[in-house]
């Protein structure tokens, strides 16, 4: 079963046509890395698939849910699509379990109690236990984003959206973070990660999608991608970032 | 949690503060074997009427309407409305009669019956009383004089002064008159017979040496055609208390020079504190009660400027520029003097007031509140949002905890400006702190020592108020 279904997806802003009409799928435990240059729309594209964006043309299916319809509710659907931003986006008056159970318990899907004994176990799974009680501001930008990975898995999503999770952190810390990541897909979680850190893609993704000028170019799995690419300005990028 | 205790607390205070001043709204005529009367009268024209040191209304058309009820057997209920407001409840019969320093004129007898005149006005000449050289109008030939606006004063001076050959330079309060004698701006001013008589009686620094012209005459006043036996008491009483000498007592109380010794500046100071005090508790009490509703409006248009509706957010701009665009003075008239003329209704001081500071207010606490939710960085919403969490409760739980740090120190400014707005109030005659001050140097001529202390009792009260904001201030933002 299709996971997430994408046609003839178009987004505009004003006369500005971003995204050009993009067709795909997701199965259910792939693992998507969407690369290409920056203002290719790979960003819009993700954040079209939970509708952070409106879209301007086409259809979005997640769950068989159809995004694109006016009368879809929308947080109902965001509940099941978890989020990581670039940058992390802690909400920084709460501490880091606060954070966590924040959404579970406001949205009655958990009790407090269950809410944070399933925090807990998520931060000992990023590594975090420790940090529990601390604020946003006190943790360096790895832990940040741990913790917004726990934040939104805080949810049970079966879909996780990546958008450029590690460009933000110092290089040191990008290490930290993908091993999260790694983790994540070896467990079977359907993952769609915006990156630019090419030997990730190559080397967790299940299949590589390279976009440019709003379209989708190219796609394969990591090997055809990265070691035959087809397409020239697939070849050019490569050139370029490897 | 703790907050929401607090905002319980407010409310408990406010509906305390509002059913303080129900309790002040004078209520209807006490049932008495006597019958009452209710009698409108002015604010402030002393030596007419004119609150004294402890906050009654004293004057001669006072206390002569009391001495004449008393003679005549009836009960008196007066009523400090304002001279046009009483006209008005005159005409539409909220109240019986009229004493106000009213002059008889041939238009307003059109309107209303009049009693026998009570005292002769007529304008006459002050100047300062260390001046030897002004001994007659023929000295004032190249100098200027001071006179107030519409008065006999005013038109008097206009008459003679190509005879004697002065100019004129024309005011708005007749205190102001004295003050630029005192500052040698002006040689002499023009001013009604009494209220020239009172302020040299208060010991203002001025004298006269010339004679009271012939001028006009005030009258008690009943609406045309009603109330006769009212008229015809008050004409006896005034007949009886001629004879029998009181009513000069209670003019030499008001004016006779060598009834009150001038006053130092300490006795101004102490003998005028309680009524500066309680000027202050009113002033507090409207900057509480406009900051109150201010904020309402404030969070109402706030959220509807950060809203993705165009049709809201352009209602939104359209209140705020309104609102801000017009000076607090003008606006303040527009809701006491202009709107309810133009749709004939009579407007509440203290309504006016509240209306025209939560409206000014409102449109700036409508922008800090926008300015403060869209200083938070659009990635909040976003994370809450692809959390599943609604706009509402995001914005409530997400964005506005944060957002209030940084609209408090905004707060703190807004409040410091409306507590110094209330002050505009006072064109309006609203009591509270700086009106307060002005009918004590309506009383006392003693601009310099009141305003100072006005001035300082306005910077020790901001000063407190700032200081306990700032402390709430580091709590809220150290969470």
């Amino acid at each position: 079963m299709d996971k997430v279904k994408v046609t003839g997806l178009k987004k505009s802003y004003g006369s500005n046509e971003v995204l050009k009409g993009i067709d795909m799928e997701v199965q259910e435990g792939e693992v998507v890395c969407v690369i290409g240059p920056s203002g290719s729309g790979k960003s819009t594209f993700l954040r079209c698939l939970n509708l952070l964006e409106e879209i301007s043309a086409g259809k979005v299916v997640v769950d068989d849910h159809d995004l694109s319809n006016k009368g879809a509710d929308l947080n109902k659907i965001r509940e099941n699509i978890g989020m990581v931003f670039q940058h992390f986006n802690l909400f920084p008056h709460m501490s880091v379990l606060k954070n966590i159970t924040f959404a579970p318990v406001e949205l009655k899907k958990q009790t407090p109690a269950e809410a944070e004994k399933q925090a807990l176990q998520l931060l000992e799974r990023v590594g975090l236990a420790d940090k529990a009680n601390a604020y946003p501001a006190s943790l360096s930008g790895g832990q940040k984003q741990r913790v917004a990975i726990a934040r939104a898995l805080a949810m049970n999503p079966d879909i996780m959206l990546f958008d450029e999770p590690t460009s933000a952190l110092d290089p040191e810390m990008v290490g930290e973070v993908l091993g999260v990541m790694q983790d994540l897909a070896r467990e079977g979680m359907t993952m769609i990660i915006v990156t630019h850190e090419m030997g990730f893609a190559r080397e967790v993704g299940s299949r590589v999608i390279f976009m440019d000028g709003g379209y989708i170019v190219e796609e394969g799995t990591p090997e055809e991608v990265f070691g035959n690419p087809k397409h020239e300005r697939t070849i050019s990028f490569l050139e370029k970032v490897l | 949690m703790r907050i929401q205790k607090k905002i319980t607390g407010f409310m408990v205070l406010l509906l305390f503060f509002f059913s303080f001043v129900g309790s002040l709204v004078p209520s209807a005529h006490a049932s008495d074997a006597k019958k009452t009367y209710v009698i409108g009268t002015d604010t402030t024209f002393a030596p007419f009427e004119f609150q004294d040191v402890n906050g009654d209304f004293v004057g001669i058309d006072i206390d002569l309407m009391k001495a004449i009820a008393k003679d005549q057997g009836f009960e008196v209920t007066i009523k400090s409305l304002g001279f046009n407001a009483a006209l008005q409840a005159l005409q539409s019969g909220n109240v019986d009669g009229v004493i106000a320093g009213m002059s008889i004129t041939d238009e307003r007898k059109q309107t209303f019956d009049f009693s026998d005149p009570y005292f002769d006005a007529g304008p006459t000449m002050g100047i300062k009383a260390d001046n030897n050289t002004i001994k007659s109008y023929e000295d004032l030939r190249g100098k200027r004089v001071a006179v107030k606006t519409g008065t006999e004063g005013a038109t008097f001076a206009a008459s003679i002064k190509d005879k004697y050959g002065f100019t004129i330079a024309t005011f708005d309060d007749s205190t102001q008159l004295v003050d630029d004698v005192k500052a040698g701006g002006s040689v002499a001013y023009f001013e009604d017979y009494p209220v020239l008589a009172y302020g040299v009686a208060q010991g203002n620094g001025m004298k006269t040496v010339t004679d009271k012209e012939a001028g006009g005459s005030y009258g008690f006043a009943v609406n045309k055609g009603k109330n006769q036996e009212l008229l015809q008491m008050f004409n006896k009483g005034l007949a009886n208390l001629k004879a029998n000498g009181e009513y000069q007592k209670i003019r030499d109380k008001y004016l006779d020079e060598t009834a009150s010794a001038p006053k130092t500046k300490w006795e101004v100071i102490t003998s005028s504190m309680p009524a500066f005090l309680k000027g202050m508790g009113w002033t507090l009490y409207y900057t509480i009660v406009s900051l109150f509703f201010a904020f309402i409006i404030g969070l109402i248009f706030g959220s509807m400027k950060v809203s993705h509706n165009k049709f809201l957010r352009g209602i939104a701009t359209v209140f705020v520029d309104i609102f801000r665009g017009i000076p607090l003075l003008l606006l303040v008239s527009f809701v006491y003097f202009a709107i309810p003329q133009a749709f004939g209704f009579t407007m509440q001081v203290w309504l006016a007031s509240i209306i025209a500071l939560s409206l000014n207010a409102g449109a700036y606490v409508t922008e800090i509140i926008r300015g403060g939710i869209q200083s938070i960085d659009k990635g909040q919403m976003e994370a809450a949002r692809s959390l599943g969490v609604p706009y509402g409760t995001a914005m409530r739980k997400i964005i506005l905890p944060q957002a209030i740090k940084v609209m408090v120190p905004s707060f703190i400014n807004q409040m410091v400006i409306t507590l110094k707005d209330t002050s505009i109030m006072s064109v309006i005659g609203l009591v509270e702190l700086m009106q307060s001050g002005k009918l004590v140097v309506a009383r006392t001529y003693d601009t310099f020592t009141v305003y100072l202390v006005l001035a300082i009792m306005y910077l020790i009260v901001i000063t407190i108020l700032t200081k306990i904001a700032d402390r709430l201030e580091r709590r809220v933002s150290r969470g």
